[in-house]
């Protein structure tokens, strides 16, 4: 039963990064429609510039967390800018291309400023917490938290302010918005700035639960696919709740059955949601 | 009309191919040349879910990797012969691509992308994991060359492989071209264009569909085959995403939809990364920066501005 409860605990944590990353690629698939694949080595980005700005440049770890979001989000809006917006009017095969196209030159990126060596963000956040013979790493508990506070402001957001009202009405009908008003150029540069830095922040939990290496990108921006299909398209709520379903049911395939084969364990159950509900958890049928 | 300098392309390289042990000396040129056929098999079949279907299919390494292990562990562990083995890969391929695709091709558009990714990080994970089966990241060795040292004709040698996979290549694209031209080929094209009205004339598209992931994976499996015979080595490194990613980029470099493109685009993918070496660690980026380039500027591939310009060029001189 503590076990269970230990691994539950893990999979929330692995399950906050997810939904982060699921958030960002959420957010830009309502809106522009594109499967931003490069979404996964941007976050990682994020991670080995915060570990960059912290070490080399001597920045206390929070100022180098906020740089490196600042960064992030000019970032975004470049790519948006000089990318997807080129082959907004094609066919979305082209999008496409140009976000593996993005992937490799970040990627390329990655290793031409931060090497080939694995990157590990030092938090120095070491105590662990016992309840009841659950033992809770102090790290986890606050990125949980982080997760959660990031998770929470987004949708206030999205849902309350005017510039979200406005993200929400172009993802709802373009050319109903365009006529309300709404700038319609100007509205995927803040998708993408946001998405972006929501991305950095997870490259920045990652880099400090386990480690950055190259490769993990993919894997970062594959699972967040993974849990926008669980939860459904575009939808908030379903990137909160597929998030937390995909981590909690990695931690638990992995501490039950197998850890090589946690990643399969977890696509298996992504298909069987597919099979049963092609919409995703919370998406509309 | 647009297609005519395709064929007569298409038969110029396909000469110069055969020739090319004789004009060329360097057998690394020879060898780029063979994986480039290989290459051009897995594409076509990448281009019929891609590029008629307009479907982004990222598994297609993942199916040739099915391919390369089934014949492999076909010819192991029951002894057939290699011929018999490399018939079979496409088959072996073909029925995972069947269960594999029956669930995917559900969710419609961009999402079959993603669920397809998640198919060849699933191939990619049980290759390396069952050790007992594929001997994981270490790989299998000593797989064998078609005919044998005593067969008719010597595979070892490379000139001799490159003439098998110049008709493999060749008869497979003749097989792509001959799916594209039928009812089934249009059904797809249609399929691209606007997926409800199709269903809404009474057309079962998913069968469409799937026949096109099947045979797609079909293709990949061959390809794969091939691959495994020719290198005598394989293990799954070959096999993950970024050579799927390999597969999209032939067909979109090359010209989705048209029949010559995925060989060009093959060539184009296995010979750019060799020449990009002298830039060393800015490779990636280079090829990254191209992709983009290319895609926002000739979004039709090489066929699709090589057409336009002979469409220019006849009409120049009228």
């Amino acid at each position: 039963m503590i076990e269970l409860v230990q691994q539950i605990l893990n999979g929330l944590a692995i399950g906050g990064v997810y939904v982060l990353v699921a958030l960002g690629l959420t957010t830009v698939f309502g809106i522009l429609g594109i499967a931003h694949f490069a979404h996964g080595s941007v976050s990682m980005f994020g991670g080995c510039l915060t570990c960059f700005l912290a070490v080399s440049a001597g920045l206390p770890l929070l100022a180098a967390i906020a740089a490196a979001m600042a960064v992030g989000f000019v970032l975004g809006v470049a790519i948006e800018l000089l990318a997807y917006r080129p082959v907004r009017g094609a066919s979305h095969i082209n999008a496409f291309i140009v976000a593996l196209g993005l992937t490799m030159m970040v990627e390329g990126l990655n290793l031409q400023l931060f090497g080939h060596e694995q990157v590990v963000i030092l938090t120095g956040l070491s105590r662990v917490f016992e309840i009841g013979g659950v033992t809770i790493p102090e790290l986890r508990l606050y990125v949980i938290l982080a997760a959660a506070a990031l998770i929470a402001s987004m949708t206030l957001f999205v849902e309350r302010t005017r510039t979200g009202q406005a993200i929400r009405a172009v993802a709802e009908n373009r050319e109903a918005a365009i006529l309300m008003g709404v700038n319609v150029q100007a509205i995927p540069l803040i998708v993408f700035g946001i998405s972006t830095t929501l991305g950095v922040c997870a490259g920045v939990m990652v880099g400090s639960l386990f480690a950055i290496a190259p490769g993990i990108g993919e894997w970062l921006v594959v699972k967040g696919f993974a849990v926008l299909i669980l939860g459904g398209l575009g939808s908030i709520p379903g990137a909160v709740i597929g998030g937390m379903v995909l981590g909690v049911t990695e931690a638990l395939a992995a501490g039950f059955v197998s850890s090589a084969y946690k990643d399969l364990i977890a696509f298996a159950v992504m298909i069987a949601v597919l099979l049963m509900r092609p919409q995703g958890l919370m998406g509309k049928a | 009309m647009q297609f005519r300098p395709a064929y007569l392309a298409l038969a110029a390289a396909a000469v110069g191919l055969a020739l090319l042990p004789q004009i060329i000396v360097a057998k690394y040129y020879l060898h780029l040349s063979i994986l480039a056929l290989i290459w051009t098999i897995a594409a076509q079949g990448q281009n019929l879910i891609q590029g008629h279907a307009g479907y982004v299919s990222i598994v297609q390494a993942g199916f040739m990797g099915i391919g390369a292990y089934g014949t492999t562990l076909l010819g192991m562990h029951f002894a057939l012969p290699v011929w018999l083995t490399m018939l079979l890969a496409p088959f072996v391929t073909a029925l995972f691509a069947l269960a594999a695709g029956y669930p995917s091709l559900r969710v419609k558009g961009r999402c079959f992308a993603i669920v397809t990714l998640a198919y060849n990080l699933v191939i990619f994970i049980v290759l390396t994991n069952w050790t007992s089966l594929t001997h994981g990241e270490a790989g299998i060795t000593g797989i064998p060359k078609p005919g044998g040292p005593d067969g008719w004709f010597d595979f070892r040698d490379r000139a001799t492989f490159n003439c098998l996979t110049l008709i493999l290549a060749g008869a497979m694209t003749g097989l792509a071209w001959l799916i594209a031209r039928s009812r089934i080929g249009q059904t797809l094209r249609a399929i691209r264009q606007n997926e409800d009205l199709v269903g809404a004339i009474g057309i079962p598209a998913w069968k469409y569909k799937l026949f096109a992931f099947v045979a797609a994976a079909a293709f990949a499996g061959l390809a794969g085959a091939v691959y495994a015979h020719y290198q005598s080595f394989i293990n799954p490194e070959v096999f993950g995403l970024a050579q799927s990613l390999d597969a999209i980029l032939a067909v979109i470099v090359g010209g989705s939809g048209a029949i010559a493109g995925p060989f060009i685009g093959a060539f184009f993918v296995v010979f750019l990364p060799e020449y990009l070496r002298f830039a060393d660690a800015f490779r990636l980026i280079i090829y990254g920066l191209a992709l983009i380039l290319a895609t926002i500027f000739m979004p039709r591939g090489i066929v699709g501005v090589a057409s336009d310009l002979w469409a220019r060029s006849r009409r120049g001189r009228e």
